[in-house]
Formats: C-alpha cells, structure tokens, sequence
C-alpha cells in the first residue's frame, strides 16, 4: 500500500495555478496555511519526536518569511520543499500540479469524474533503457489475440508519444529508486482505462517495424480484492515449477491472505524434494506489510527472526516469522525490479538479511514506509512519512531499495528471443547445488 | 470473564498513542483492593458470578479509519479456556486459543504461533474464567493511586500489579465503582505495545452487568469491539478449545 500511496503522492493534482504568475491574496493566505500545515504536521507525526535531530521549530522561524514573501507558486513550493528536505528523508515532498498528467494520477481532475482505470489490453510494461516494452502479454488477452509479444517498444498510445513523457519522469526523478516504477505508471496509465473502450497503440515489433493497433481493454485478469477503504484491486497468483525441480511463486499484490498462502503452501507441499524455489515479486507492488512475514514462515524453520523493525512515534514493532510446521529448506531465490515496492521489499530485504535467500534482478524501489498524502489548501499535494523501517541487517530500505546478490536487467533483445534472464540467473544458482 | 486485549492482540491497527489524563486529588482514596472487589460486587456480585461456567459471545470489530468491519466470536469456559475467531473481509480468519496449558495464535496472514514467557503469562491471566472475581490468584497488588478524569468521569486510577510481568492501570467510575478503561503494555511477538481501552455500554447478561463496548487505541489508531449476543452456560462444542492441527504441529517440533 506504501507504494500505492508513494506514486499517487507523486501525482497529485494541483488546481491548476500557473506556476510563474504573481500570486493573488487569497493563494498567499492558501500558500501560508500550506506551510503551517506541513510544519505542523512534521511536527506531531514524525516518527521521530525530535525530528532528526533539526530544530524544526528554528527551520519554521527561518522558512515562514521566505514563503510569506513567494511571488509565485513556484516560490512557494521551493520553500516548503526546502522545510521538508532538512528532514534528510525520503516520502516526505510536496507535488506540483506539472507532472500529473504524465505520472498518470488516478485522481480525478477539478470538476470532473474520477477516471477509471479497470480495464487495460493485457499488456505488462517496462520502461528499459529509456524504452517502454513490452514484458509479459496475458494468455488470451486482447494484446495476445493481436499477435503483440514481449520486447515490442509502445510508442503511442492514443496518439500520445511515450518518448516525451518519459524524459520529463528522468529528468525530475533520475536519481530517485522511484524513477522505474513511476516511469511504467505513467505509461501504463495510457494503457489503462474503462473496460470495454479500445485503446490505440503503435509499437515497434521485433523486426523494428511500426505496427499500429486498437486493443480493447479488458478486466484484469484475477480476483476483485477489497480491503476497507481502499480502492478494489486484482490479484492474481500463480505458482508452477520452471524446471522439474524447481518450485516458483508469484502474484501481483500482497493481498488475498488466504489464496497468497494456500498457493505457497502447496507449492511448498509439492516442492518438498525440490532443490530450490523462487519467489518472483517483480512488479509486485506491496500490499498488507504482515504478509510479509506470514510468507517468510514458509521458508526458514528457525524460530525467533525477524524481517526487520517498523519505528512509529510510540511503538517498535517487529516483523517476526513465525515458522510454518513443515517450511521449504532449500535454497530460496526472490526476483526484484523497480517496480517492486513496500511489502516485497520488506520481504526480500529481510529474507536477504537473514541469509534466508539470493536476491536476483534490479534495484527495488525503495518505498517501503507506510505514507500518507493530503491535498494541501493551496491545492499542492503533500506527501509524509508516519513510520520509518530498518531490515533485519541494520539497513534503511526507504529511498535506497534492496539491491540484489546478483544485478540482472532484462533486454529487448532477451525480451525478443523470449528469454528472461533474471529467473535464468536464479535457475542457474539453484541447479548446481541439486543434491 | 474474559477481557478484550486478546481481541486487541488480533487487531491490524498497531500504533499507539495513550492521552494523559488529568490528575485529581489523591486524599483519602478506598483501597485498591476493595475497588476491584466492589466492582464485582456492583455488576452482579460473586454468587451470580460463580453460577456461569461459560460463555460464547458474538459481535463485530471495527477499524473506522480503514473502512473495515470482522466478525468477532469468543468461547470462553471455566477454569481458563478461551477460543476466539475474527473473521476479516479480504484478510481471512484469525484464532486465538488457550486450552488451559497451551496459548496461541494462528492466520493465514502470520501464520501459527505458540505462546510463552510474558506473552503466555498474559494470555493466561486474561483466560482465568472469574478473573475479576479471583483477581487475587493472578495480581499481587492492586493499589490505588489517585484519582483521575477519564472523558468527564472521575474515575479511581488502580495500578494492577500481576505475578508476573508488566502492571497495568485501571479506571473505576467513582460513582459507579463500573470499570472505564484499561491502560496497559501489551507484550506481543512484535513487541511490546501501549494499548488503551475504553470500556462502555453495560448491560445486564443475566445476573451479570457486563461491558458490551470496548474502544482500544493504539498507535494512534483505534478500533471498537462491540458485543451482540451473549449466551451464558452454553454448550460448547467438544474440542473447540484444542489447539488447531497447526499449532500441534509447531508443538511437536
């Protein structure tokens, strides 16, 4: 949900001031009551009653005439930008109105419905080298009926170039662990849309030809899975044995408790004299953080370890793994990318930091702490942090991801040759150590 | 009868924040003893007490704040057998047991987990079927500390000191001698947590005046327990309170 939360932190709407106009009265009182809010909030819900160590309230003495005297909106959010950055932590920004269109925001625009983003062509997406390709097209999905495969580039959809797009994500975000994932949002975002309405895209294929398509978009494929409030996501599972011994699982969102661990359990179950199992969270992009440890259980028989510390302003809270009777003992491999967030990062960095497995594949996305967003009076979006979390070995997942024992990147020409050689990568850690 | 941190162990919520309460007068304050013991006394007294044996209660479990609402059932019997099951839309079932020897947890969201040190000390106080009327077998203090304001009633603030582990406080109506909130440090694997509970809504079961509202906070958040049906001296099915085959298993281990 981090993550959710994290990349809709990073596009949310503005009302639509310019940001080079002189402000109007009514924005700089707006403007001020932005500070005050952002200031305040820091104060009463840091994890950290002594917000690192800075003197917020001299940070608040010295910043609030800088705003007061912001003629422009551009202005102003420099100053609150400059609050938050003496903080020294990631998830906690103010977001201007620039980029939401392109980061694909599933807010609704002033005034109007909030899009709907059920359906998409069955297309999974990553952006590659500065390169949105295609990485995996569903079985019987649209995009599969048409013929398109895997390291085929989109260019357009709509009408609308991904080129442009793109740049604009890598220049403001080419240093964030967060470029990846908003990166294959903001395509993805143009890929999406109501079901039933068709969607037109042009994509380079295998022979570096264009080829132009109207795809319907279609239901997700898996289950509709609710939780409280938070909006209805799909969530699918599927585990399945890539090589005769060789047990892998993998599913889309840490959602489902009761499907996510009766599939692991039978895996496990129909894996027992298998010599490895992998754990693919790529593109998985967290969900409830507990489950995190009641998957780990599957995987290691010693009682007493723990996935890593949650530090809230009044408690310490523990990820421990409770051991399931009859847990898988053999090598264990996690596949992560950037767009692995929150939860998935909990768990392969934890699983990492216990020696419990090899982590295979690129960089996470380093958004593991549970944040909040809120509209600010002004209309910016502001986005704060209300935990920090530290793995098993001591390190800080937030901003800077689990880096993988191995760093594989897929190719388009791997893509092309229907290859994937991140699971190859584990595949071929696994099979030497068959006994 | 049984109190509801079991269900607050089993919550989502995990945060805390406990409200400091203002702090009257100390002078000339009843023993803490003799609190509890007129509490007893106030909701039924000791005779109505010792005529349940056991109670199967239904109810629900409220996250306000996450939009979330489970199903809560809890089995409880004489001496100190407990078994409870929340059921949470999109998050499955979760048990919670005590057959008198063996404390536990089981879901398929953490999986199963066994009980020990403080964390089953705890679980095995909270079981004791008459634990308000034999709170002596399982607290060797209770003192009285003073008086304090809880949301506009002036409540005795009573340190209950257990035989083992951390004490927790608790908040008499001075006008009612009724139990309004708990505050205590909860000891779970995840690590100790400061929970509060506000407890409302008495209502005859019976002889017996009991609770049928608890508001617990904890970390900042907060979620309510609400009773709807309480059945004393029910028949309970044989072997509700046997350790599930799972937590058997980790058992034999």
């Amino acid at each position: 949900m981090s993550f959710r939360l994290a990349v809709t932190a990073a596009v949310l709407v503005s009302l639509g001031i310019a940001a080079d106009k002189p402000l109007t009265e009514d924005q700089r009182r707006l403007n001020v009551e932005s500070f005050e809010h952002v200031w305040t909030t820091v104060r009463d819900r840091h994890w950290d009653p002594k917000t690192n160590g800075v003197d917020w309230q001299a940070v608040h003495d010295e910043l609030r005439p800088k705003l007061e005297k912001a003629k422009t909106m551009d202005e102003a959010r420099a100053v609150m930008s400059d609050m938050l950055s003496r903080l020294h932590e990631t998830h906690f920004a103010i977001e201007p109105a620039d980029l939401y269109d392109d980061l694909g925001s599933d807010d609704a625009e002033p005034g109007k419905e909030k899009p709907s983003r059920e359906g998409n062509p069955g297309i999974t997406l990553r952006v590659i080298d500065g390169r949105a390709l295609v990485t995996e097209v569903d079985a019987d999905s649209p995009a599969a009926r048409a013929g398109v495969k895997p390291g085929w580039e989109i260019v357009k959809a709509d009408g609308k170039p991904v080129a442009p797009r793109l740049k604009k994500i890598q220049a403001k975000f080419a240093t964030s662990t967060l470029l990846d994932i908003l990166s294959e949002r903001s395509v993805a975002s143009l890929l999406t849309g109501p079901s039933g309405s068709g969607v037109k895209i042009t994509f380079t294929n295998g022979d570096n030809k264009p080829v132009d398509l109207t795809l319907d978009r279609v239901k997700p494929r898996g289950v509709t899975a609710i939780f409280g409030n938070l909006p209805p996501m799909n969530f699918w599972v599927e585990s399945k044995k890539v090589r005769p011994d060789i047990g892998m699982v993998r599913f889309n969102i840490f959602f489902q408790p009761d499907q996510l661990i009766k599939s692991v359990q039978d895996m496990v179950g129909a894996c027992r004299d298998c010599t490895g199992m992998i754990i693919d969270l790529r593109g998985n992009p967290g969900g409830i953080g507990a489950l995190a440890m009641g998957l780990a259980g599957w995987f290691t028989e010693k009682g007493g370890q723990q996935l890593g510390t949650m530090i809230t302003r009044e408690s310490k809270l523990n990820f421990v793994i409770f051991p399931r009777p009859k847990p898988f003992r053999g090598p264990v491999a996690v596949l992560v990318d950037g767009c692995s967030g929150s939860t998935s990062e909990i768990f392969a960095g934890g699983m990492k930091d216990i020696g419990r497995a090899r982590i295979f594949g690129t960089r996470t996305a380093g958004a593991a702490l549970p944040s909040v967003f809120e509209r600010l009076p002004n209309g910016d979006g502001f986005q704060y942090a209300i935990a920090n979390y530290i793995s098993s070995g001591g390190k800080q997942l937030e901003g800077s991801g689990v880096i993988p024992d191995e760093q594989v990147k897929l190719t388009r020409q791997a893509l092309l040759a229907g290859h994937d050689p991140v699971l190859e990568a584990a595949v071929a850690w696994i099979e030497p150590q068959k006994k | 009868m049984k109190r509801n941190s079991t269900l607050l162990m089993m919550g989502l919520a995990l945060l805390v924040a406990a409200p400091a309460s203002r702090l009257l007068a100390a002078d000339e304050l009843p023993k803490g003893d003799a609190i509890v013991d007129k509490y007893v006394e106030v909701t039924g007294g000791k005779a109505a007490y010792d005529k349940i044996h056991t109670m199967v209660t239904t109810g629900t479990m409220t996250f306000a704040a996450m939009g979330l609402k489970a199903n809560v059932t809890t089995y409880h019997a004489e001496p100190n057998k407990t078994y409870t099951e929340i059921e949470i839309p999109g998050i499955g079932k979760m048990q919670d047991g005590n057959d008198g020897k063996v404390a536990w947890s089981l879901s398929a969201m953490q999986g199963p987990h066994v009980k020990d040190g403080d964390e089953k000390d705890q679980a095995m106080r909270e079981a004791d079927f008459n634990g308000d009327v034999n709170w002596r077998k399982n607290y060797k203090e209770a003192r009285t500390e003073g008086k304090e304001d809880v949301d506009g009633k002036e409540c005795y603030k009573v340190v209950m000191t257990p035989n083992t582990g951390k004490p927790s406080t608790r908040y008499y109506d001075t006008k009612t001698n009724l139990l309004v909130k708990v505050a205590m440090t909860a000891k779970t694997p995840m690590g100790e947590i400061a929970v509060e509970s506000m407890i409302d809504d008495y209502r005859k079961e019976g002889d017996i005046l009991m609770p049928h509202k608890t508001t617990l906070k904890q970390g900042g958040q907060q979620f309510t327990v609400s009773i709807d049906t309480v059945k004393l001296n029910a028949e309970i099915p044989a072997g509700k309170f046997d350790p599930p085959e799972e937590i058997q298993a980790v058992l034999k281990k």
